[in-house]
């Protein structure tokens, strides 16, 4: 089990060095973009209420904010404070929208939302994507294979932003049967425990999720699809069917479980960007998911706050990554550990 | 040879492949007769059909590849040598019945031809299971046994494909084949893509599983000195059809058909002196339109005017051994054609 360790340990260090160049990345970026966040706020402030502020005050007012912000100093200090924020003491600063209440508190309210919705719809669209795939790609010259392939063709290559609208059109407005916006009946408490309360998350879960699986489905649907015609021209396929194996065996065995290696990749990779891919989805839906967070962080210019969600997304492609890494020895023999 | 019923009996096996172009005619009309425990070799350039014609048999071809007509009536049952099934007619289910239980197959691509996500033993275990379900101890030995036959050890077992040589492969899949003592084994090119060294204990394996487990083998090989190493009869093909079938002493000692004496003369000779080897002029022909009349004779230099307007007819000579070229059939007009 030795070979184990060192790789484990070898990538759990891969995970972390990549952590942290991300993250002085992004750090870097938002200190580079011109002007800072807090003239900008005032500036906006001034504007907004027609009153011109004393410079004197406004730089005093602007500096005290900046030291309650903990965006003070100079560049490598405020690097390095961040750096021990970040890393020791899970901080990521107070936010401007709702001023002392931390930002990462904010980004855990919302995080669960998206998490739940898009984690789902992505598993629930490999799956189906998978499945369909596989059969359609041993199937290849019946007419529904023929019909579905094209479809999907088709379908891959529709916004998901466009889909929720056509969803939102068709089952909220033309026939209404789904709830439009928000992620469960405000009229119920909100209770993990309470049936009524789950069977309502669920209820207006359905139409953000068939709008991002539509398009999820049809993706996994075209790449299974050809992996599977691929692995039924190989050797070891003929050689199988010479041997007088069940053709459902055959399928599950042969065709299947090797075409599914590389499509778990995919699926890790997929997870991973469940946080940036479907930002517009949540926000045509109302839905309080990190989308919306983002969208208000943004209006506000909540510096904090957008870091935060960008620094949230950066961990959880890498963590995606990092797991598949662990788990890719398991189900692919071929993968040596030694180096 | 206690019964004089072939084990194997192909007739007038044609197999197309259909193209825009029209139709290849990779296989057009062999007539072959396999005896039980004989090891019958298959010999021919590259595209003369021998691969195709061995598929056939296999039913193997996909399409748009089919078997135009033809007859394969094999009679593996020993205690009703009269008993035959046609291959070409069974049913999908009814041909895996036969495969591997009575009809095994060592494939040309060995080096693919495990699933490289399985282990041996289980790969092994699988064709038992269809097959002949038994208890895994039972099963555990057979498989050790017919591994230590090739010559690997038992622990092999455990492996993965990646994990072994391409010379272990190939034993492997020798060792597969033998597995249910079938009554045929079909050897596609099993030593091609090796070196001489494993390409002589390949071989020799398989001449010992002849001689131990009384199985008659089908053994395809565009390598002359194979062959003569391990056939005991054998068929020259050219442009899918047999030029000339006997034992492997008459075809060796005293070719008769003017292809066989080129195919001969173009191998060197081990001692004597060196000499610029013969060639046979020309390119072999598209299976798309054979040449008319006798398919080789624009690359004949014994050809006569019949030989481009008539079909030449197989001629058996006294001790059975068959010739298809006009210059031995008494009965044909060599300057007209005609017969």
């Amino acid at each position: 089990m030795k070979p184990l360790v060192s790789y484990v340990i070898t990538r759990a260090l891969m995970f972390v060095l990549s952590i942290w160049g991300a993250f002085t990345l992004a750090f870097f970026f938002f200190h580079l973009i011109p002007g800072d966040p807090v003239s900008a706020y005032l500036q906006q402030l001034e504007q907004q209420f027609s009153q011109t502020v004393d410079a004197a005050d406004a730089a005093a007012m602007a500096a005290e904010m900046k030291a309650r912000l903990g965006i003070d100093g100079s560049l490598p200090e405020q690097y390095w404070r961040f750096l021990g924020n970040v890393f020791i003491r899970f901080d990521l600063g107070p936010s401007f929208i709702n001023f002392p209440k931390p930002a990462l508190e904010h980004i855990l309210e919302k995080l669960p939302w998206t998490l739940w919705l898009l984690g789902t719809s992505t598993i629930i669209s490999w799956i189906l994507g998978f499945v369909v795939g596989g059969i359609i790609g041993t199937f290849r010259n019946n007419f529904a294979s023929q019909f579905l392939i094209n479809f999907s063709l088709v379908i891959s290559q529709i916004p998901s932003y466009f889909t929720a609208l056509f969803a939102l059109f068709l089952f909220g407005y033309w026939f209404v049967l789904l709830p439009t916006k928000g992620a469960y009946d405000p009229g119920i408490e909100k209770d993990l425990f309470n049936p009524r309360f789950l069977l309502s998350v669920a209820r207006y879960a359905i139409m953000p999720a068939m709008a991002v699986v539509m398009v999820g489905v049809a993706g996994t649907l075209i790449s299974t699809r050809s992996l599977v015609t691929t692995i039924l021209g190989d050797d070891y396929l003929q050689f199988a069917h010479a041997k007088g194996l069940r053709r459902s065996h055959i399928l599950m065995r042969y065709v299947l479980r090797n075409a599914m290696l590389p499509q778990i990749t995919g699926l890790a990779l997929s997870l991973g960007f469940v946080l940036n891919g479907f930002y517009l989805v949540e926000i045509i839906f109302n839905y309080p998911g990190m989308g919306s967070l983002f969208l208000s962080a943004i209006r506000l210019l909540d510096y904090n706050l957008i870091l935060g969600i960008v620094l949230m997304s950066i961990t959880v492609v890498l963590a995606a990554t990092f797991i598949i890494d662990l788990f890719l020895p398991l189900i692919d023999p071929r993968i040596k550990l030694n180096d | 040879m206690t019964d004089a019923r072939p084990l194997l009996t192909i007739e007038d096996m044609r197999i197309h492949y259909d193209s825009v172009r029209g139709a290849y005619k990779v296989v057009d009309g062999v007539d072959i007769e396999v005896h039980r425990n004989e090891i019958f070799g298959l010999a021919g350039e590259s595209g003369c059909g021998k691969s195709t014609l061995v598929e056939g048999i296999l039913r193997l071809i996909e399409p748009p590849g089919h078997i135009r007509s033809g007859t394969a009536l094999f009679r593996p049952f020993p205690e009703d040598p009269e008993r035959s099934l046609d291959l070409v007619q069974l049913d999908y289910h009814e041909m895996r019945e036969i495969r591997w239980k009575h009809l095994s197959y060592i494939p040309q691509g060995s080096m693919n031809s495990l699933n490289p996500v399985m282990r041996i033993r289980d790969q092994m275990t699988d064709v038992v299971m269809h097959h002949e379900p038994g208890g895994q101890n039972e099963i555990n030995r057979n498989i050790a046994a017919a591994l230590e036959m090739v010559g690997l050890p038992e622990s092999l077992g455990t492996l993965y494909p990646h994990e072994l040589s391409g010379g272990m492969k190939q034993r492997v899949c020798i060792a597969m084949s033998m597995l249910l003592q079938p009554a045929l084994v079909v050897a596609d090119e099993p030593t091609t893509a090796l070196d001489v060294n494993v390409q002589r204990a390949v071989l020799e394996t398989i001449a010992h599983l002849r001689d131990q487990m009384g199985a008659a083998v089908v053994f395809v090989s565009h390598d002359l000195a194979v062959h003569a190493e391990l056939v005991d009869r054998m068929a020259i093909m050219y442009a899918g059809v047999v030029m000339e079938l006997g034992t492997v002493y008459e075809i060796f000692d005293n070719p008769q058909h003017p292809y066989t004496k080129r195919l001969i003369h173009s191998i060197p000779a081990l001692g004597g002196p060196r000499e610029r080897l013969e060639s046979i002029p020309g390119m072999a022909p598209s299976p798309l339109a054979w040449p008319e009349g006798c398919r080789f004779h624009p690359r004949c230099p014994d050809a006569v005017p019949a030989c481009s307007s008539t079909t030449p007819r197989t001629i058996e000579l006294d001790t059975g051994r068959k010739v298809t070229c006009h210059l031995f059939d008494p009965d044909i007009d060599l300057e007209q054609g005609s017969a």
